[in-house]
């Protein structure tokens, strides 16, 4: 199909015709604020009933990623009983909707690639065929970022405010209060198709360009990272300094993992609902101390700089070496979020000095 | 003010009379700031100190973080009254003793709630609630204080918390569970709320168990409301308040409502103010043969 174009004003009823198609749609909404002063506001995305009061385009990004949709906080895998002197297991049913989900930003959409590169046989070597059905029957709408925070950093690791990466139909904001419709793969064809009554043509591909390139301007968090894969393939800088010395702030608790739309570990936990015992999977995080613990007791990570080690290094060369897929988005969340602004750009910065100044120990006065 | 103190710190860094000073230093971004650990006396020009200053250091002096783990004898800490009112509380649950830390309190007129509320001025607001109930804004215990610590009385009347705390829990059972229901949607269990907590001491935390599996681990309903009210049940009468558990939430729930509420009804029932007395006993932690409840005798 061809680019066309749209007006910014008819999202809401973009979004009741997906509705009316029967889709699931999910989009960024403002949460009502609490009656608190010290309350913040709060996006996220949610499904909706209507098109009405809905935030797409609206602020830098939903607190939440496109993860929870895809890779469930806690599901049943199957459940078990006792019958007579057997153990019945059983399968427990999940429904995998047709589902939209409306204005992601390109960062998020990239992410799904990423998680998708561990759940999926081609790149993990096995499948996890509840994401992957997830994945199978959603479809991403992404709206390119106009207005990029001081945490975003996505130019730094290979992406930008308006990239498509991972995106079905693609959507930017051009001059005059409209959008540039892009449709990307075929599920972004059929979504495209329930829309097309509000298009209109021809696109105006030179004004979409125009658009990126100031949103890509107004992001100010710039690191080098190309260097770092190298250096952290490097076995000696495994303990060098500078883990330490950064990390030792970090108080241990999980929200840069959990906010992460990366970060994809779980774990698997039995447990019983009158009677009967259910296999749940839920998030876990490796900046828990007792993620890598022994049984024997022993703990390999046992302290938390070498847990925060694990994270960056994960980011920056485990997704590369054992997936080939993109470790970080730069959606900036676990900056935002770090209760004691512990920064991953910062590391990027540092290994990036360290890995091109190989013998000076330079340390950048003005950081703290 | 913070000229005193690099000074002070500078001095008992280099006469070695504290390993360390925990204090704060400019963030990675304009809005925001950071611990910092200063052990050179050359360093002590990164110690900064402003509204901005929103973090609870003592979490550092908490054993489960690494504390005295690092060969730390004595500790520099830099303390906004609220902050040092966590330092007297783990120092009257016995998890520190006063001699292990060296408090530089700061007089403070309060910090911004949140680091991207921030722009420069602090005003009533972008000022964080706990500080408008405050009345340790000049710190009531501390080694070194910047010029003269003027006497404070702190014997006036309890500030009870604020209204939504009240109108909350004034709500009917059904209605109560259902705004926390639908608050702990968001919830996955990340456990910022337990690692900023100053007070969350426990060396393996209940949750964590898993023989017996006392709480369900996965973050259903069930699951997160079993760690936010015991979180909150374990904190009776110990949570001095300082707000961390809700500003480090990074899905927004306000999850010291509960030990706000908490404080008001372990003041009413017991008179106890946490983190005044190092000598005090929280009331759920010590227990009295002439107690006016008969089950415990």
């Amino acid at each position: 199909m061809k680019t066309a174009t749209l007006n910014q004003t008819d999202i809401g009823k973009c979004l009741d015709l997906l509705l009316q198609s029967e889709f699931r749609v999910i989009a960024p909404q403002l949460r009502p604020r609490l009656e608190s002063p010290d309350a913040i506001d709060v996006m996220m995305l949610t499904q909706i009933d209507s098109g009405e009061n809905h935030a797409v385009g609206q602020g830098v990004l939903p607190l939440n990623g496109v993860k929870e949709f895809l890779f469930v906080k806690d599901e049943p895998l199957f459940a078990f009983e006792n019958k007579g002197k057997k153990v019945l297991m059983t399968e427990v049913h999940h429904d995998y909707p047709k589902t939209v989900i409306f204005g992601v930003r390109p960062c998020d959409a990239a992410s799904v690639s990423s998680q998708n590169a561990v759940f999926s046989k081609a790149n993990a070597g096995f499948e996890d065929p509840f994401f992957t059905k997830r994945l199978e029957n959603t479809t991403i709408v992404t709206y390119s970022c106009t207005n990029p925070d001081m945490s975003c950093f996505c130019t730094s690791v290979g992406l930008a405010p308006d990239s498509d990466r991972g995106s079905d139909l693609h959507l930017t904001e051009i001059p005059g209060n409209r959008l540039q419709v892009e449709p990307k793969t075929p599920a972004g064809e059929i979504v495209a198709k329930i829309l097309e009554p509000l298009f209109q043509w021809p696109g105006e591909p030179q004004a979409r360009t125009q658009a990126g390139k100031e949103a890509q301007d107004k992001i100010t968090r710039i690191r080098n990272s190309h260097l770092i894969k190298g250096w952290l393939d490097e076995l000696s800088n495994f303990d060098d300094e500078l883990w330490e010395r950064l990390g030792e702030k970090c108080i241990g608790c999980g929200a840069c993992t959990f906010m992460c739309p990366t970060c994809h570990c779980f774990d698997i936990v039995d447990e019983n609902r009158g009677g009967k015992g259910y296999r749940i999977k839920f998030w876990d995080s490796c900046q828990f101390d007792h993620f890598t613990l022994h049984a024997s007791g022993h703990n390999p990570r046992d302290s938390q700089y070498k847990r925060y080690r694990n994270r960056f290094s994960c980011k920056f060369k485990i997704y590369l070496d054992k997936f080939d897929a993109q470790g970080c988005v730069g959606c900036g969340r676990c900056i935002r979020d770090c209760p004691v602004n512990l920064d991953i750009t910062e590391y990027m910065k540092e290994v990036d000095l360290k890995a091109s100044l190989p013998n000076a120990l330079q340390r950048d006065p003005d950081f703290e | 003010m913070i000229e005193a103190i690099r000074t002070q710190a500078h001095n008992l860094l280099e006469n070695k009379e504290i390993d360390v000073v925990i204090g704060y230093g400019n963030g990675s971004d304009p809005t925001r700031t950071t611990p910092v650990f200063i052990r050179k006396p050359e360093e002590v020009n990164r110690l900064i100190f402003d509204p901005r200053c929103i973090n609870s250091l003592p979490v550092y002096l908490n054993k489960r973080q690494g504390y005295p783990k690092k060969g730390w004898k004595r500790v520099g800490i830099i303390g906004k009254g609220c902050d040092i009112r966590a330092i007297t509380q783990l120092i009257a649950e016995n998890q520190l003793s006063r001699d292990e830390v060296y408090i530089f309190g700061v007089p403070c007129d309060g910090v911004v709630s949140h680091f991207s509320k921030w722009d420069g001025s602090l005003r009533d607001d972008n000022r964080a609630t706990k500080c408008s109930e405050c009345d340790v804004h000049i710190p009531n215990d501390c080694d070194f204080f910047p010029g003269e610590r003027p006497e404070v009385d702190r014997s006036g009347p309890y500030k009870v918390s604020a209204p939504q705390v009240l109108n909350l829990f004034n709500l009917k059972t059904d209605k109560r569970f259902k705004f926390w229901e639908k608050e702990f949607e968001r919830c996955f269990k990340c456990y910022a709320c337990r690692e900023v907590c100053p007070h969350c001491s426990c060396n393996i935390c209940i949750t964590d168990r898993t023989t017996p599996n006392w709480i369900d681990q996965a973050p259903h309903t069930k699951g997160v409301f079993g760690w936010h009210l015991t979180r909150a049940l374990h904190l009776v009468g110990r949570c001095t308040g300082c707000g961390e558990c809700t500003r480090a939430c990074p899905v927004d729930i306000q999850v010291d409502l509960f030990n706000q509420r908490m404080k008001d009804v372990v003041q009413g029932s017991f008179g106890y103010k946490s983190g005044y007395s190092e000598t005090e006993k929280p009331p759920l932690i010590t227990y009295m043969t002439d107690d006016s409840e008969n089950f415990i005798q």
